[in-house]
């Protein structure tokens, strides 16, 4: 009886879907996924449309397959700058059909680049000094100024728990002076555009141990 | 350039610059007010989003980065100056509608001076720049893209809110945009495209 009213219950339309995150990459092409219901029980299709606030018209997904699924991509083709997108997801199964709410979206809002790249350190010999330099992400495209960013780097020794911001720079490489000698450091990086709220996901982490050895001195007062 | 410092020019590429970093700042500012504001009154108020338009909407200006590449940088110099200059009447506008808006922060209201400031001063550096790339090509002529605001019946908040919220939004998606060609012809004219 429980199994049954179990079943029962969960026969029904779908619920409404309502969670939609978009991202762009590039400041080119956008995609934008969705989270299915897990208790959907019946199999259920989902299809996302799209309206352009220059048109009046809403418009089926261009390609649901590059993005993975659930998801919808729109290439250079598709992709406005500077206008709000409507987005909504159709939900349907055997017994009806859910919409979700109007997602607004604006790509200059959604903009989150790949991490910076090609990290190197580089130590002062016999010193504790360290150059750090690293290159912005491979897919957005800085050279014709079309995406300008900046970056913040973080540090830390490798026994540390936290990480120690040291600025937001435009340039491509930073000095740090006055690290301990004979410590192993950590050191990542990120990258958002300047204009745009979003920041990319930290750069791999890089090791790096300064020259000399641990100063063990001791002052007792 | 006369050796005790006077008649001493920056060069063209300096000026450009200076004017990239004026953009930026009033993008920065214009998206910071819309925020502000966004988080005072859009959650109670629901401003419908799909209804918004901006005076600008009738400049054909590009939309993507192909179409910005495509467009001939003279060409892209003059949207520039138009967008700029369609805003002087709704910037002077936005500082004295502010003031009668009870609820809105402060911060509104210096970001909005700043805003109608710094929007003049790269005004005049555009020209200047114009003016050495292509002289005698300064376009004076005044769009009145802008019909003034709405004669809105002042009994109505909620209506005059939302014109000021979607004047906000028009400010900060025309800032970013003025910002974006701009950095595009920077890194055209001045670096070979390759920032």
């Amino acid at each position: 009886i429980l199994v049954n009213a179990q079943a029962s219950m969960d026969l029904r339309k779908p619920l409404q879907p309502d969670q939609i995150k978009c991202r762009s990459y590039e400041k080119e092409t956008f995609s934008c996924w969705w989270t299915p219901w897990t208790d959907d029980v019946l199999p259920t299709n989902y299809s996302l449309f799209y309206r352009k606030e220059t048109d009046e018209n809403a418009y089926e997904c261009p390609d649901y397959r590059t993005s993975g699924p659930n998801s919808c991509f729109f290439d250079k083709k598709y992709t406005s700058i500077w206008i709000y997108y409507f987005i909504y997801i159709k939900a349907t199964n055997a017994l009806g059909t859910n919409v979700s709410e109007d997602y607004p979206m604006d790509v200059q809002n959604i903009v989150q680049t790949h991490p910076p790249i090609n990290i190197t350190l580089t130590v002062d010999k016999d010193k504790p000094n360290l150059l750090i330099n690293w290159l912005p992400p491979q897919t957005a495209d800085v050279k014709s100024g079309w995406v300008t960013l900046q970056y913040e780097l973080e540090i830390k020794s490798e026994k540390d728990h936290d990480w120690d911001s040291r600025g937001v720079h435009k340039q491509l490489f930073l000095k740090l002076v006055g690290l301990m000698p004979g410590d192993t450091y950590v050191v990542r990086v990120r990258c958002k555009p300047d204009n745009g709220p979003l920041w990319s996901e930290w750069s791999d982490e890089m090791y790096i141990t300064m020259p000399g050895k641990k100063d063990f001195t001791l002052w007792i007062s | 350039c006369a050796r005790d410092g006077t008649n001493c020019l920056m060069t063209t590429g300096e000026l450009f610059d200076r004017a990239v970093g004026l953009s930026h700042y009033i993008h920065t500012l214009s998206a910071e007010m819309f925020k502000d504001f966004d988080e005072q009154f859009a959650p109670s108020r629901r401003f419908p989003k799909s209804v918004m338009r901006c005076h600008t909407a009738l400049l054909n200006t590009p939309e993507d980065k192909e179409q910005a590449q495509k467009i001939q940088h003279e060409h892209l110099l003059n949207l520039v100056m138009r967008v700029l200059r369609s805003w002087n009447d709704p910037l002077l506008h936005m500082v004295s509608e502010v003031q009668g808006i009870r609820e809105a922060p402060d911060t509104i209201l210096l970001k909005a001076v700043q805003v109608e400031e710094q929007t003049k001063q790269l005004l005049e550096g555009m020209e200047q720049i114009i003016g050495r790339i292509h002289p005698g090509d300064v376009e004076n002529e005044l769009d009145s893209l802008w019909s003034g605001p709405p004669i809105s019946n002042s009994a109505d908040e909620n209506s005059r809110l939302f014109e000021f919220y979607n004047l906000l939004h028009c400010l900060r998606r025309d800032s970013h945009k003025i910002d974006n060609y701009l950095n595009l012809l920077k890194c055209r004219l001045f670096h070979d495209n390759n920032c």
